[in-house]
């Protein structure tokens, strides 16, 4: 079935720069007239509240329980805000998709086959993208952020008893993150695009793999 | 093992201006890319609940008032210090353990007892301790202050029971017990007197005297401004980039 919509996934780790990107590429979509709409993990509002609540009691649950949870979530948003838009012509930009939600599992010993068959039923992307980053850069970016001390154990791996200490687990887990996000984004046809480049140069490239799905939507912003 | 980071320590009497010094510090090595990290004493979210309600009650003694205190280092020190001395960056800690050989030793716990306690934190590569003369600090906290706490005038001891009197005596055992350390080379003093500016110079020079920033590694510019834009920093009408679509 084609949708008048369009879906775009933006996916990474965190700190990698994917809610700002989203939110520049929302914006200049906005400026060129497509109207757009985000959704993304835990942001719905079966769950939402609940997820981020209770972030700790959900980061030691069962990788079943918790894949169940996340796609309840996920599936929420999909059915009361994406399809909907993506029938009336907007494009949908999703902060996070189906990949985070299964490798995040699959490197802690999840099934990755299972994870995938409870999202069979959700749009495919028109474009996805995956940001990335070498792990110390994500550190350097989460220091001078001075967001350090909101570093959670799951994010950093520290279930994963990679090291004691958190930023050095942290270094681990997301070498193995990093590496699993990039076999993810071959097997879905993803445009991998790295984050050492300044901000503008990232969107830039977001905004090349973005044209082509958007440019009969494009209307202009000023006189050329 | 090689020590791994860079760890200063600022130190010295209330009023002292180390911490309005050791902000600065923080804001300079920030400005130069520099990973950093700036802490302070007793602030260890989970610890303070219990600290307050333990002052508020005055139910501290002098071991638990040492022991509580030592548990607020070890959570920051695990979770803040600890960290990022791993990654090789720069730890500032507003009071370090030399406070509570200071005020634990005040109240007569013995250094041998404290220096035990703080045995996992290693000696810094930069202690300063902001030397000003014991009036200039006491003036500086007891004047346009109607009152004192309990346990900051050292009331819990029982010296006196004017609070300000209480005080004087607390901060000369303090004062006493610096200077004693000072003596022992595990800090450096630096003249504390002036305005904020010659005292940040005075910082500042101790600081490359003693620290070797070379195998510290700078922070890419492309991430130090991504942490500072946003949308708005960016106007979609003149942005050439990106190709088509204008």
């Amino acid at each position: 079935m084609s949708r008048a919509g369009k879906l775009i996934v933006i996916e990474g780790p965190d700190h990698v720069g994917r809610t700002l990107h989203t939110r520049l590429l929302s914006a200049r979509l906005k400026a060129h007239g497509i109207a757009t709409h985000t959704i993304g993990l835990a942001r719905s509002d079966l769950m939402g509240i609940l997820v981020k609540s209770r972030t700790a009691d959900i980061h030691q649950l069962n990788w079943r329980t918790r894949s169940l949870l996340y796609a309840t979530d996920l599936h929420d948003q999909i059915k009361h805000e994406a399809e909907p838009l993506l029938d009336a012509g907007f494009v949908v930009i999703a902060d996070r998709y189906t990949i985070t939600p299964r490798i995040r599992e699959e490197v802690r010993g999840g099934d990755g086959n299972w994870i995938d068959s409870l999202y069979s039923e959700v749009p495919s992307p028109d474009a996805v993208i995956i940001l990335h980053a070498g792990p110390r850069r994500l550190l350097n970016r989460i220091m001078f952020g001075e967001r350090l001390e909101a570093l959670n154990h799951f994010e950093a791996g520290m279930d994963l008893a990679l090291s004691p200490s958190i930023t050095s687990s942290f270094l681990q887990y997301q070498k193995t993150m990093r590496q699993a996000f990039q076999t993810a984004g071959v097997k879905a046809g993803a445009t991998l695009i790295p984050t050492r480049l300044t901000v503008e140069q990232v969107h830039d490239k977001i905004w090349e793999s973005v044209h082509s799905v958007v440019s009969d939507m494009i209307q202009p912003i000023g006189e050329a | 093992m090689a020590k791994k980071g860079i760890l200063i320590a600022v130190e010295g009497m209330d009023g002292s201006g180390k911490s309005t010094q050791a902000k600065l510090l923080y804001h300079w090595l920030r400005a130069k890319g520099l990973p950093v990290y700036h802490t302070e004493w007793n602030s260890s979210k989970i610890v303070k609940e219990a600290t307050k309600m333990g002052k508020s009650a005055r139910r501290l003694l002098p071991i638990t008032f040492h022991l509580i205190h030592a548990a607020d280092f070890a959570d920051r020190w695990a979770r803040q210090i600890e960290p990022v001395l791993e990654i090789d960056g720069i730890v500032i800690c507003d009071r370090y353990k030399y406070t509570a050989l200071a005020r634990d030793g005040s109240r007569t716990v013995p250094a041998e007892v404290i220096e035990a306690t703080y045995a996992f934190a290693r000696e810094p590569d930069l202690t300063l301790y902001f030397d000003v003369p014991v009036d200039v600090s006491f003036d500086r906290i007891a004047k346009g202050r109607p009152k004192l706490k309990y346990y900051e005038a050292g009331m819990d001891m029982g010296w006196t029971t004017d609070p300000f009197e209480s005080y004087r005596i607390f901060q000369g055992k303090v004062s006493d017990i610096y200077s004693g350390l000072v003596e022992q080379g595990r800090m450096v003093s630096l003249d504390a007197l002036g305005t904020v500016a010659e005292v940040q110079s005075r910082v500042r020079e101790a600081f490359q005297k003693n620290i070797d920033l070379s195998k510290v590694q700078t922070i890419d510019q492309t991430d130090r401004l991504a942490q500072n834009l946003s949308e708005s920093d960016i106007d979609w009408l003149t942005y050439a980039g990106g190709g088509e679509g204008k």
